[in-house]
C-alpha cells in the first residue's frame, strides 16, 4: 500500500481526497500550504504527493520545485482547478509527475496516479 | 474601430443625464420624486437584453431614434406604477380608457428629456417616431431583435420611486456600428479600447460562464440553464448597485495578471445551501450552515472562478493567478463594496464582467462579477490574437508528454 501526502488548503477537498484514496492508499498526512508540504514530505518521504496549485503562503508549484530538488524520485501530482496552459507548462518544469483538473471523478484520478507511478 | 474610455465616460453621462431629465419631466407633471438608481453601458447579446425584468408587468412607450442617433428606445414602468402616476396627473383619477394615452404623453415627454441631450452633445437633431402603448411582460416589452445571437450595446437606466417600492426602466439600444462611430469620433483616441475584441472578449467570458456552470453540474448534479453573460460600464460608485441588495454567500479572489482585478462568485443563501449539500458525501454535523457547508462553497468558488478565468489566459497565452477563495456571507452591496473601493483608487469608470446562470424552476442562482483593472483589460484586449479566440482549452496531454 503505497503512501500519499494531500496538499490542499480545502478541508472539503482533502476529505473527497482521502475517500477516494484510502481505499488503495495510506495517506501519511494532510497540509494545507505550500510549506507544510515540503516540510511533511521531508519527514515522511511519502510515495506520492497530491498537491493542490493555488494555497495561501506558498504556492503548489514552488513547494513541488523544491520537493523535486531535494529528492528527483519523488512523485508529485498537481491537483488542482486551475486549467492554464501557461500554468501547466510551470508545473511541468518544477517536475510534476501528472495533472488532474477540478471537478474530477475517482476514475480519473485512479488513471492520474497510475500514470504517475508507472512513469 | 477604437473607442477610447473617456467616450464611454461620456455617453454614458449622457444616457445618465438625460435619465435624470426624464425624472425631473415626470416630477413636473406629477410630483413624483424618482431617483436614478443607476445607469450603464452593457454588451450583450440583443436577445439576453430585459433578461431581469423577467416575471414582472410593464406598461411604457417605445419608439424610434432616426437622424444623428440610430435606433430603438423604450420606457417602462412597472404597472402598479401606473394608477398613482395617472392620479398624479393634473385631472388625474382618470378611468382605464384614459390609462393608455395618459401614460403615452407622460413618456412621451419623459423620453424627450432623455433624447434631447444627446441631439444637443451631438450638435445634430435626433427624430423620433410617435410613442407606441407598450403593455407586457418581461422582456417583451422590448422591441423585436433582427439577429437574436448578435452583441449589441444598451444603455440601461434604472430608476426608483423611494418610498413606493416601484420601479422604472429606460433601455436605448442604438444601431451598433452608428453608436461605435459615433463614440469614436468623439473620444481624443487615448486610452482607447479595440471595440470588436471587446465583444470577442465578451464571447470568450461566455466560454467561462459555460466552463463553470459544467463545473456546478459535474459536482453537483444541478443542471443550469439560461447563462447570460455581459460586459458593463459604470461609475465606480455604482459598482456595487449592480448586484441585488439581499444576502449571498459565495466568493471572493483578486487575480493578477493580464488583466488583473476582483472575482466574485455569488450564491442567493437557499442555492449556496443547497449546492453545499449537493457537494458533501455525508449529513453535517450541525444545523445551519456549517462549517463542512462553508468549506464546500469555498471550493465551489475556487473551481467556478478557475473555471470562468482560465479560457482568457490560455487564449493570451499567458497565466492568471488568483488568490485563495476568501468565504463571503453578507448582504450583496456590503461584498462587493470593499473591492469597488480598491478599484475605485486608480479609476472613476470600471468595467463589470458579469454572467448570471440559474436553473428554469429558480432553485438555484448563481452570479459571477468581475472587476478588472482598466488598464490591464485594455492590454488584454490589445494583446488578444482574433486567431487564437476558440483556444481556450490546454493541450494537457502534449504538455505531459
Amino acid at each position: 500500500m503505497s503512501e500519499v501526502l494531500i496538499a490542499d488548503d480545502s478541508e472539503f477537498m482533502r476529505n473527497l481526497l482521502r475517500e477516494i484514496l484510502e481505499e488503495d492508499h495510506q495517506i501519511v498526512g494532510e497540509v494545507e500550504n505550500g510549506v507544510e508540504a515540503v516540510e511533511v514530505y521531508k519527514e515522511q518521504r511519502p510515495d506520492l504527493v497530491m498537491m493542490d496549485i493555488v494555497m495561501p503562503i506558498r504556492d503548489g508549484i514552488e513547494a513541488t520545485d523544491e520537493i523535486k530538488n531535494g529528492d528527483p524520485e519523488a512523485t508529485v501530482i498537481m491537483c488542482t482547478s486551475v486549467g492554464q496552459e501557461e500554468k501547466m507548462k510551470e508545473a511541468v518544469k518544477a517536475g510534476a509527475d501528472g495533472y488532474i483538473t477540478k471537478p474530477f471523478q475517482k476514475p480519473s484520478v485512479i488513471e492520474a496516479i497510475e500514470d504517475a507511478v508507472g512513469a | 474601430m477604437e473607442v477610447d474610455i473617456q467616450s464611454l465616460e461620456t455617453f454614458n453621462q449622457l444616457a445618465y443625464e438625460g435619465s435624470q431629465q426624464a425624472t425631473a419631466m415626470l416630477a413636473q407633471m406629477t410630483g413624483i420624486q424618482a431617483d436614478v438608481e443607476v445607469t450603464k453601458i452593457t454588451l450583450m447579446d440583443r436577445d439576453d437584453i430585459g433578461e431581469e425584468l423577467a416575471g414582472q408587468s410593464f406598461v411604457g412607450i417605445g419608439f424610434d431614434l432616426e437622424g444623428a442617433l440610430v435606433g430603438d428606445t423604450t420606457l417602462v414602468f412597472e404597472e402598479a406604477c401606473t394608477g398613482p402616476i395617472v392620479e398624479a396627473l393634473p385631472g388625474g383619477a382618470a378611468g382605464d380608457e384614459l390609462v393608455e394615452s395618459s401614460v403615452e404623453e407622460i413618456g412621451n415627454i419623459m423620453m424627450s428629456g432623455f433624447i434631447d441631450g444627446w441631439a444637443d452633445f451631438l450638435g445634430a437633431t435626433i427624430e423620433h417616431s410617435p410613442p407606441q402603448y407598450i403593455e407586457a411582460t418581461g422582456a417583451d416589452v422590448l422591441p423585436d431583435a433582427d439577429d437574436p445571437n448578435e452583441q449589441v450595446f444598451v444603455f440601461k437606466s434604472h430608476i426608483e420611486w423611494p418610498g413606493e417600492d416601484l420601479h422604472f426602466y429606460i433601455y436605448m439600444l442604438p444601431a451598433y456600428d452608428r453608436l461605435t462611430e459615433l463614440m469614436a469620433d468623439s473620444g481624443t483616441g487615448d486610452d482607447a479600447v479595440p471595440v470588436d475584441k471587446l465583444s470577442m472578449f465578451n464571447e470568450m467570458t461566455k466560454e467561462g460562464t459555460a466552463t463553470a456552470a459544467a463545473n456546478v453540474t459535474q459536482m453537483t448534479g444541478i443542471e443550469t440553464d439560461a447563462e447570460v453573460t455581459q460586459i458593463s460600464f459604470a461609475p465606480v460608485e455604482d459598482v456595487p448597485k449592480q448586484v441585488d441588495n439581499k444576502a449571498y454567500v459565495g466568493t471572493a479572489v483578486e487575480f493578477s495578471g493580464t488583466p488583473s482585478g476582483y472575482l466574485m462568485i455569488l450564491f442567493d443563501e437557499e442555492s449556496a445551501m443547497n449546492v453545499a449539500e449537493a457537494l458533501m458525501p455525508m449529513e453535517p454535523d450541525g444545523e445551519g450552515f456549517t462549517d463542512m457547508h462553508e468549506s464546500a462553497i469555498e471550493e465551489m468558488g475556487n473551481i467556478m472562478t478557475s473555471g470562468f478565468i482560465d479560457g482568457w489566459a490560455n487564449v493570451l497565452e499567458t497565466s492568471v493567478d488568483h488568490t485563495p477563495p476568501r468565504v463571503v456571507h453578507d448582504m450583496g452591496r456590503a461584498i462587493i463594496d470593499p473591492l469597488a473601493a480598491q478599484v475605485g483608487q486608480h479609476q472613476e469608470h470600471a468595467f463589470i464582467i458579469e454572467s448570471h446562470m440559474q436553473t428554469d424552476d429558480l432553485e438555484f442562482g448563481c452570479e459571477i462579477h468581475a472587476l478588472p483593472d482598466d488598464a490591464e483589460l485594455r492590454q488584454a484586449l490589445d494583446d488578444l490574437d482574433v486567431a487564437r479566440k476558440d483556444e481556450t482549452e490546454p493541450d494537457v496531454e502534449r504538455i505531459f508528454e
